[in-house]
C-alpha cells in the first residue's frame, strides 16, 4: 500500500511540475491526455492496478486514487487559460483584407446612388415577334426559309395557280418593275423554289418582306412582313393542319384564344381557309370594337391544302404526296397580340416604341 | 355583293330569317360584312371570291342557300309576247371573232314605253346601291343582279342596218361611251358594231349613239359570253371598270345566254314590248361537258376524316351537279355551267368540305418526322452579328424598302435605282440603293420627339439595276449619333461622349468587332471618297482588297436635309458579299503558359504620321516575341511641341517555350524604337517608359 501512496504522491508531484511548465493551449491538452486519458493515462492505469489488491486495500487506494483525480480535474479547470500564448495569424501568399463595413451613416459611400448601366440596344418589336413565330415551328421540325423580294411573274403567280390575267390576281394588287419582274405580294413563291430543290418529305416556314399596291392607312401598308409555312408529305390532311395552326395560335397568343377555319378561295389551295381567332378585347360584344367590329372574330391568316396544280408545277406527284400551307402577317398578328391600333407605329421607329418589346 | 334577302325570296321557297341567311352563308364561306335594313328589306353585303362569278347575283347566292339550308329553288317562268318575226328578220347578228366571242344572242323587243320602272323594280335596283334609270335600263340591270349575267340593251332603231356584228376593233376607230369617256379603240379590243361604226365596247360599256332613250320604241336585247382575258385587258386598257366587265372577266355562265335575253324580253312585256320570235343565238363552238372523277378515298385521305358517302351524294346533288356513282366510291361529276371554278377532283372535295364543315375536321398534329434541316448560312451569321450590336448599344429599326429620286439624288450611291413601274405615289417610285436615307428619317424623327442617344441599325435589303438586271443585297447599315447614354452622375465628360471622334471610332469598333465575330480576319480600313460622308471622313471597308463596306461621317448636305444639327456617323457593310467569303477557321489556342513581360512606351511622333504606318513598321521588325502593340494613349497639349502626338504603346513580350529574360526584351524594344525612329523619327518621351514588370496569365 506504501508502494501505491508513494507512486500517487509522485504523480501529483509529477503534474503540478508539468503544470508550471504549460505555456500553450496545446501543451495543457497533452497534460489533461498524459493524466486524465481513458486508455492510457497515468490515473486510468492505477484504478486497473485496483483489481490486485483486497477489499479493504482497495477502498483506500481508491479514495488516494480518486482524490487525484479530482485535484488533477480541478487544476486543470481553474487553470487560467487567459495567460496561455494565442495562436498566431494564418501566413497566408495573398493579402486578405476584410471588407470594409460600409454604412450609409458613415458616409464614405453612398451606396443608394443609381447604378451604372452600359447602354444596350434593343430587337425591332417585328423581329422579335417572328423569332417567336420562328420558334414554335423549329420546334415542330420546320426549317426556315428566305427568298428574293424582286420575283417574276412565274414564281409569284403562275407557278402558283393564278393564270394570266385572272382576276385572282387583283387580291394581291402589284408593284411592277418591269414587263416580268415585280416586287413579291407574298411569301408564297418561295414556296415553289423551296418545292423545286427538295423533295418532301418538306418542312418549311418562309418569313419576309412582301409588297402590296396599297396607299398606307392605319391597316394598310405598302410593304409589310408575312411568315409562309409549309408541309408536303404523304398522307398529309387538312387535319393536320386545323392541329398546328392550332397549337401554333395558342402558344403564339394564348391559350385562351378560340380558332374558326372557314371556307375561302386562294388559287394555291385548294380546299382553301380563313383563320380567325376569337376578340380577346369585346368578346364580340362591341359593334365599335376596334378588332373585330363587333363580330367577335379577327381573320388573321389564310391557309389550305396544297392545290395539285402547285405540286405539278414543281414535279411533285399530287396522287403520292399532299401538303398545306399557310400564310400570316406579323404586323397584323402583333397588333391583335399588344392591341396596336396603327401599323404605321411599326414603321415609324420610334425607339420610344421599338425598345418597349425587349422587355417583354 | 349587295344581296337583297326579298330578292333571294323571289328564288328560294320557304322562309327563313336574314340571321338564318347570315349564318348559313358564313359556314359554307361566303363571308357577309355588313347588313342594312332598308324599307323592311335587308341587304347583306357578301364578300365574294374571283374564281366565284355564279355568286354575283341573287340566283347564285339562292342556290348556295338552297343547298346550305335545305331549301328548293323555285322554277320562275318567263312568258312572253311574241310578234310573228323572227328575230333574224330584224336584226342580222354575226360573230367576226369566234376566239373573242364564243356565243352571242339577241332578241328583238318592240313597241316599248320607255319610262319610269314600277316600284317593285325602282325598289331593287335602290337596294343594291343604283338609280332607277328608265325601265330598260333597269331591267337590264335586274337580270345582271339577279342572274350574274350581264346583258345589253341597244336602241334598235340606231343600229345602221340593223347589223349587229361582234369584231375587233380597227384602228383609228373611236366610241363615246355610256358614262362620256371618248375612248380610242385598238384592234385588241373587241366591239359591237353596225354596218358602220362600233356601237358598244363588248362586255364593258354601250355606247352613246346607241342607248336606249325616251323616244326608243325597239330594242335589240345583247346576251352573250366574251373571252374573260379579253375582256380584262380590254376594260384594263380603257380604264374602266363596270358590272359587266367584272363578271364576265371573272367568267359567265355560258349555258345562260338565250334565258338571260328571254328574261329580259319577259320583262319588257310589261311596258308593252312583244318580243321576236327564234332569238339569235351564235354559238360556233359549244364547249364539251367535262366529267370530273371523284374519289370517296381522296376526300378522306385530304381532309383527314371519314366522310360519309350519302353526305357526298347528297351535297353535289344540292349543288345541282351531275353525280353518277361508277363504283362504290368513286363518283362522276358534272358540274353545272354556272360553276366555272369546277374543274378537277380537289375542287369537289373543296365542295364536300364547305358543306360538311371545317369546324367537323379534327385538329391532329402531324406526326413527328426527321426532316433534314435547310442550312442558311445567311440566317446563321446574322444571329452572330445582332446580339454584338444590341451589345455595342444599337437599337434595331426597320424602314420601307422604297425611295425617291430626290432622295437618290441626294445619296448619290452610283447605284441605278430600281424603277416601280406603277407607284402608289412619286415618294415611293423607287427602291433604295442605301440604307442610310432610311437611317437619317429614323435618327431625324428621334431627335424631333427629344431624344439625344441615337444609335441604331438596319438590316434588309438594297436593290439596284446592272448589267445582270435588278439586284437585291442583304445590306447592315448603321448609323450614330449623340452621346451613347443618357446623362449619368458617373460620366467623366459628356460633351466628348458627342463629339465627332466618339461617334466615328464606336462606329469603327463596331465594325471590327463584327468582323472579328464572324472571323473575317484580316480585314482592311483604307481612306476613301465616299458621296455620302465628308470629304476625309471616309473609310472603306475592305477584305483581301474587296471592298464590303464604308464607314464615315455624313456630309453635312445630308444632315441638313434631314434637319439633323449634330455630327452623325453612319457605316454600311454588304453582306450578302462579306457571308459569301470564306471565314477563317475556328481553331482552339493553347494558353500561353509562361509569363508576358509588359514595356509602356511613350513616343513622340510628327502629327502627320499616321497609325496605320507605325503600325506596319512595328510589323515589319522581325520579333516572333512581340505578341502585342496596343496604343493606350494619345495626348497633344502644351507640354508636347505642336507638331508632334505623343502616343503610348504597351508592347507585351511573351516566348512560347520559355520566361524572357529582361536583356531579351531590352534589345527587341530597342529594335522596335530603332525602326520607327528611322521610319518617322520618332523619339522617346521623356520618362515615357514604364517596365509593367511580368504579366501574370
Amino acid at each position: 500500500m506504501k508502494n501505491f501512496e508513494s507512486r500517487v504522491d509522485e504523480l501529483r508531484k509529477k503534474f503540478e511540475g508539468a503544470l508550471v511548465g504549460v505555456k500553450d493551449d496545446r501543451k495543457l491538452e497533452d497534460l489533461r491526455n498524459e493524466f486524465l486519458s481513458r486508455k492510457r493515462g497515468h490515473i486510468t492505469q492505477l484504478l486497473d492496478e485496483l483489481k490486485s489488491l483486497s477489499a479493504e486495500e482497495k477502498r483506500f487506494a481508491g479514495k488516494l486514487i480518486n482524490d487525484l483525480k479530482l485535484y488533477v480535474q480541478d487544476q486543470l479547470k481553474s487553470f487560467d487559460r487567459g495567460a496561455l500564448a494565442q495562436p498566431g495569424p494564418v501566413k497566408s501568399k495573398f493579402e486578405l483584407r476584410s471588407p470594409r463595413v460600409v454604412t450609409a451613416q458613415a458616409g464614405e459611400f453612398d451606396l443608394t446612388l443609381p447604378g451604372e448601366k452600359l447602354p444596350w440596344g434593343a430587337p425591332h418589336p417585328l423581329t422579335i415577334f417572328q423569332e417567336e413565330i420562328e420558334n414554335i415551328f423549329l420546334a415542330m421540325g420546320f426549317s426556315i426559309a428566305e427568298g428574293p423580294e424582286i420575283e417574276t411573274d412565274y414564281y409569284n403567280f403562275e407557278a402558283l395557280n393564278f393564270p394570266p390575267h385572272h382576276p385572282a390576281r387583283d387580291s394581291w394588287d402589284t408593284l411592277y418593275l418591269g414587263d416580268d419582274l415585280l416586287l413579291r405580294t407574298h411569301t408564297s413563291p418561295m414556296q415553289i423554289r423551296v418545292m423545286e430543290k427538295c423533295k418532301p418529305p418538306i418542312r418549311i416556314i418562309i418569313p419576309g418582306k412582301v409588297y402590296r399596291r396599297e396607299a398606307i392607312d392605319p391597316t394598310h401598308l405598302p410593304m409589310f412582313c408575312q411568315v409562309e409555312g409549309l408541309l408536303v408529305d404523304e398522307g398529309v390532311t387538312l387535319a393536320h393542319l386545323k392541329g398546328t395552326l392550332e397549337h401554333f395560335l395558342k402558344t403564339l397568343l394564348g391559350d385562351r384564344i378560340e380558332i374558326r377555319f372557314r371556307p375561302s378561295f386562294f388559287p394555291f389551295t385548294e380546299p382553301s381557309a380563313e383563320v380567325d381567332i376569337s376578340c380577346n378585347l369585346c368578346r364580340g360584344k362591341d359593334p365599335s370594337c376596334p378588332i373585330c367590329g363587333g363580330t367577335g372574330w379577327k381573320e388573321l391568316l389564310g391557309a389550305g391544302m396544297v392545290d395539285p396544280q402547285v405540286l405539278k408545277n414543281v414535279n411533285i406527284d399530287p396522287e403520292k404526296y399532299s401538303g398545306w400551307a399557310f400564310g400570316l402577317g406579323i404586323e397584323r398578328t402583333a397588333m391583335f397580340r399588344y392591341q396596336i391600333a396603327d401599323m404605321r407605329i411599326f414603321y415609324e421607329n420610334d425607339l420610344r416604341f421599338t425598345r418597349q418589346f425587349s422587355l417583354k | 355583293m349587295k344581296i337583297s334577302l326579298d330578292w333571294l325570296k323571289e328564288y328560294l321557297d320557304g322562309d327563313f330569317s336574314a340571321q338564318t341567311a347570315v349564318e348559313a352563308l358564313e359556314r359554307i364561306g361566303l363571308m357577309v360584312e355588313g347588313r342594312e335594313e332598308k324599307d323592311g328589306d335587308v341587304v347583306l353585303e357578301v364578300e365574294t371570291y374571283s374564281n366565284r362569278p355564279d355568286t354575283l347575283g341573287h340566283l347564285g347566292m339562292a342556290r348556295e342557300l338552297a343547298a346550305a339550308l335545305g331549301l328548293r329553288l323555285k322554277k320562275r317562268d318567263w312568258p312572253l309576247s311574241e310578234l310573228t318575226v323572227a328575230t333574224a328578220e330584224l336584226a342580222e347578228v354575226q360573230i367576226l371573232d369566234e376566239d373573242l366571242c364564243p356565243r352571242y344572242c339577241g332578241v328583238v323587243v318592240k313597241g316599248i314605253k320607255v319610262g319610269p320602272s314600277p316600284v317593285w323594280l325602282q325598289n331593287r335596283i335602290r337596294s343594291m346601291g343604283l338609280n332607277p334609270i328608265n325601265n330598260v335600263v333597269d331591267v337590264s340591270n335586274y337580270v345582271l343582279f339577279s342572274t350574274s349575267h350581264p346583258i345589253h340593251a341597244f336602241d334598235l332603231g340606231k343600229i345602221a342596218g340593223s347589223r349587229v356584228l361582234i369584231r375587233r376593233a380597227k384602228k383609228g376607230e373611236g366610241l363615246l361611251c355610256l358614262d362620256g369617256t371618248d375612248l380610242s379603240l385598238s384592234p385588241d379590243m373587241l366591239v359591237i358594231a353596225d354596218e358602220a361604226k362600233p356601237v358598244a365596247l363588248a362586255g364593258v360599256i354601250g355606247g352613246q349613239a346607241s342607248a336606249v332613250t325616251e323616244e326608243t320604241r325597239d330594242v335589240f336585247i345583247e346576251s352573250a359570253y366574251f373571252n374573260p382575258v379579253s375582256i380584262r385587258l380590254t376594260r384594263k386598257a380603257a380604264g374602266l371598270q363596270t358590272d359587266a366587265s367584272y363578271r364576265f372577266e371573272r367568267g359567265a355562265d355560258i349555258s345562260f345566254c338565250p334565258q338571260a335575253a328571254l328574261m329580259a324580253a319577259s320583262l319588257l312585256t310589261q311596258f308593252g314590248g312583244r318580243s321576236s320570235q327564234e332569238p339569235a343565238d351564235i354559238f360556233p363552238l359549244p364547249p364539251k361537258k367535262k366529267e370530273i372523277i371523284l374519289r370517296q378515298r381522296r376526300i378522306n385521305e385530304l381532309l383527314g376524316v371519314e366522310v360519309d358517302e350519302a353526305f357526298v351524294q347528297k351535297t353535289l346533288t344540292d349543288l345541282e351537279m351531275g353525280v353518277e356513282l361508277q363504283q362504290p366510291g368513286v363518283w362522276r361529276v358534272r358540274a353545272p355551267s354556272w360553276r366555272v371554278d369546277l374543274d378537277r377532283e380537289a375542287d369537289l372535295i373543296e365542295e364536300v368540305a364547305r358543306f360538311f364543315g371545317y369546324e367537323k375536321v379534327p385538329s391532329v398534329v402531324p406526326p413527328l418526322q426527321v426532316v433534314a434541316p435547310i442550312p442558311d448560312k445567311n440566317r446563321e451569321k446574322l444571329a452572330r452579328v445582332r446580339p454584338l450590336l444590341f451589345h455595342f448599344g444599337f437599337n434595331e429599326v426597320v424602314n420601307f424598302s422604297f425611295s425617291d429620286a430626290d432622295r437618290e439624288r441626294l445619296l448619290a450611291t452610283g447605284f441605278e435605282a430600281v424603277e416601280i413601274r406603277n407607284p402608289i405615289s412619286a415618294r415611293a417610285s423607287l427602291l433604295r440603293t442605301s440604307l442610310l436615307g432610311g437611317l437619317l428619317e429614323t435618327a431625324a424623327w428621334n431627335r424631333n420627339r427629344g431624344l439625344d442617344a441615337i444609335q441604331i441599325f438596319e438590316t434588309g435589303n438594297v436593290y439596284f439595276r446592272d448589267d445582270r438586271g435588278c439586284r437585291e443585297r442583304l445590306t447592315l447599315g448603321l448609323l450614330s449619333s449623340g452621346p451613347r447614354e443618357e446623362p449619368h452622375w458617373r460620366q467623366k465628360s459628356r460633351e466628348a461622349d458627342k463629339s465627332w471622334d466618339t461617334i466615328f471610332f464606336h462606329l469603327k469598333g463596331t465594325c471590327e468587332a463584327l468582323l472579328q465575330q464572324l472571323r473575317y480576319e484580316p480585314f482592311t480600313f483604307e481612306k476613301a471618297e465616299h458621296p455620302c460622308f465628308e470629304p476625309g471622313s471616309g473609310l472603306a471597308l475592305a477584305i483581301k482588297e474587296e471592298k464590303v463596306g464604308c464607314l464615315g461621317l455624313v456630309a453635312d448636305r445630308l444632315t441638313d436635309a434631314f434637319d439633323l444639327k449634330q455630327p452623325v456617323g453612319a457605316a454600311e457593310i454588304d453582306l450578302s458579299l462579306l457571308f459569301g467569303k470564306q471565314p477563317k477557321p475556328f481553331a482552339y489556342e493553347a494558353i500561353a503558359r509562361y509569363p508576358a513581360i509588359i514595356r509602356d512606351v511613350s513616343l513622340l511622333v510628327p502629327r502627320d504620321v499616321v497609325f496605320q504606318d507605325i503600325c506596319n513598321a512595328i510589323g515589319k521588325v522581325p520579333l516572333p516575341i512581340l505578341e502585342e502593340a496596343r496604343l493606350i494613349d494619345r495626348y497633344s497639349g502644351e507640354s508636347i511641341p505642336k507638331d508632334k502626338i505623343s502616343l503610348s504603346f504597351r508592347f507585351i513580350y511573351r516566348h512560347p517555350q520559355r520566361t524572357l529574360l529582361a536583356e531579351e526584351v531590352d534589345r527587341a524594344e530597342q529594335q522596335v524604337l530603332t525602326q520607327l525612329k528611322w521610319a518617322f523619327g520618332a523619339q522617346l518621351r521623356e520618362g515615357g517608359k514604364i517596365d509593367n514588370g511580368t504579366g501574370k496569365n
